[in-house]
């Protein structure tokens, strides 16, 4: 049952997920994004992860992707795009990209028996327990977890500053 | 599990879930009553014996109206958006714990949907998607008023949001846990033999915070700018008619009986009352009734509210809660955590 619903919910991420790579109309792209992440937050919860599950929803679903669909909206941009007409260098690019996607995907599925990723090291979590994971987070991941908020600091003084340059004449 | 089993599952999660819209139809007639009653002239009290059926006969309406689509909006969000706004407001419902356990013949039954470990963020996580409804309900209208109707309340959804969560960190924090139950569990007992261990009392400002904000999250006075009338027509829902119309209006007042339910639950100890241990049928109904009484009250402040209190202005809106709420949650959180260190030390 729970491998029923977990690869019927991983299917249909993955299907909005493309949806939204191919849809052309950038506010129903968001929207395939918003029915992606909510599967994949079902996935989360059906791999004892709730607490992930619950965070993917509030901080993608609810909060990046609202912003992404208010700046869409403000812009009005369905009307811009129908003006352009097809792009053949990014035509090619995406082409080389879902090559490179496939290659990989089924060396990775022909490799699959063999050296399949073992979660014997991994630090086992308790499938409702949020203080192991917030241990991790704050002592054995520390680094990268500060190092990654800096980053995300950085990006938006980046885009501070990129705004203040265009005002100016 | 036996066929016993699977049906009090279902019982427990259909119930609330169809007792919800039917309490709305009485809770229309009470706000326009109360309102009536605030702004001293008769209200509602031709149909039926006081009026009380004047909602049902307006729900009637409703289904019987043709229901117009305009011919330039996007067909399949139009039609999604209401009913996104109803699965929002119902599936919030799911984990709020509605009175005690109930033990008949050797099974004991919590009266809650799912008791699941994060049911706060749980919570959260459905708010923070109905925001969707009132978006691509603006958006795919087609008219630049449910435009701007839509834009203004992902702005505020947000900005609120914030405030909202971080309000409610402090109970999680002094509950030690997400889920809803061991939060009512926490606050049964008194201090003192007489004050109750309600966290309304150890941390006010994060109850003024959380509670305010949900009058944002839910769209109402004096925060309904999304549907400022002076200014957007109707806001979001201009170009809805017949129960497409209704159902947003039917999801507006789920949503403040769930939101009023969750404060109940976060603040005002849930379905408990100190010195009230619910025992068998009769004592876990009652505490059913507890739990509605002060969901009650609170839907009550919210109509009350709506009658008293003028509409803010857009950057009033938006000053207040990043400039005033934000920071008073944070001193909330802080304070939480002092008093949980103090309690620690002890």
């Amino acid at each position: 049952m729970d491998r029923l619903v977990f690869d019927a919910a991983a299917a249909i991420a993955v299907l909005f997920a493309a949806l939204m790579v191919l849809h052309r109309n950038p506010i129903k792209s968001v929207l395939a994004l918003v029915v992606s992440f909510f599967f994949l937050a079902v996935c989360y919860v059906l791999l004892s992860a709730p607490f992930l599950a619950a965070i993917q929803v509030i901080v993608y679903a609810g909060a990046i992707l609202v912003l992404f669909l208010f700046v869409l909206m403000l812009l009005n941009i369905p009307q811009e795009i129908s003006q352009q007409e097809q792009r053949p260098i990014q035509q090619l690019l995406g082409g080389a990209a879902i090559l490179l996607f496939a290659v990989l995907l089924i060396s990775l599925l022909s490799a699959r028996g063999a050296t399949r990723v073992s979660s014997a090291g991994a630090p086992k979590l308790a499938a409702d327990q949020i203080a192991p994971l917030a241990r991790l987070v704050f002592s054995e991941y520390l680094l990268s977890f500060e190092a990654l908020s800096v980053l995300l600091l950085a990006a938006l003084v980046g885009a501070f500053v990129l705004v203040e340059r265009e005002k100016r004449p | 599990m036996t066929l016993l089993d699977w049906a009090i599952l279902v019982l427990r999660v259909a119930l609330p879930a169809l007792i919800l819209p039917a309490i709305v139809i009485p809770l229309v007639w009470y706000e326009r009553r109360m309102a009536a009653f605030i702004q001293d002239r008769p209200g509602p009290n031709r149909v039926g014996p006081f009026g009380l059926l004047q909602s049902p006969a307006d729900v009637l309406k409703l289904f019987m109206k043709e229901g117009v689509v305009p011919a330039s909006t996007d067909k399949f969000l139009f039609h999604l958006a209401p009913g996104l706004a109803i699965f929002a407001a119902i599936a919030t419902f799911a984990v709020i714990p509605y009175g005690g356990t109930l033990s008949i013949g050797g099974r004991s039954i919590p009266l809650v949907g799912a008791d699941v470990s994060i049911g706060v963020l749980y919570v959260f996580a459905i708010t923070s998607l109905s925001v969707y409804a009132i978006v691509l309900a603006g958006w795919s209208s087609n008219n630049k008023f449910s435009l701007m109707g839509g834009i203004r309340s992902s702005a505020q959804l947000i900005s609120y949001e914030l405030a909202m969560t971080t309000a409610a960190a402090g109970v999680i924090l002094s509950a030690s846990s997400f889920r809803l139950t061991e939060i009512v569990s926490a606050q049964q007992g008194t201090w003192l033999g007489l004050i109750p261990r309600w966290n309304l009392i150890p941390q006010f400002i994060g109850f003024l915070v959380f509670f305010i904000s949900t009058f944002a999250e839910t769209n109402r006075l004096p925060f309904d700018l999304p549907e400022a009338e002076a200014e957007l027509v109707a806001g979001y829902h201009t170009e809805y008619s017949a129960m497409f119309f209704g159902s947003f209006f039917l999801a507006e007042y789920l949503n403040v009986m769930v939101v009023c339910a969750m404060t109940a639950t976060l603040y005002l100890g849930g379905w408990s009352l100190p010195g009230f241990d619910p025992h068998g049928v009769v004592g876990v109904l009652l505490s059913v009734v507890v739990f509605a009484v002060k969901t009650g009250i609170l839907v009550s402040v919210f109509v009350w509210v709506r009658w008293t209190l003028p509409r803010f202005r857009y950057d009033q809106l938006m000053s207040l809660g990043w400039k005033v709420f934000l920071p008073l949650a944070l001193v909330n959180l802080f304070w939480a955590a002092a008093l949980e260190m103090w309690k620690a030390a002890r």
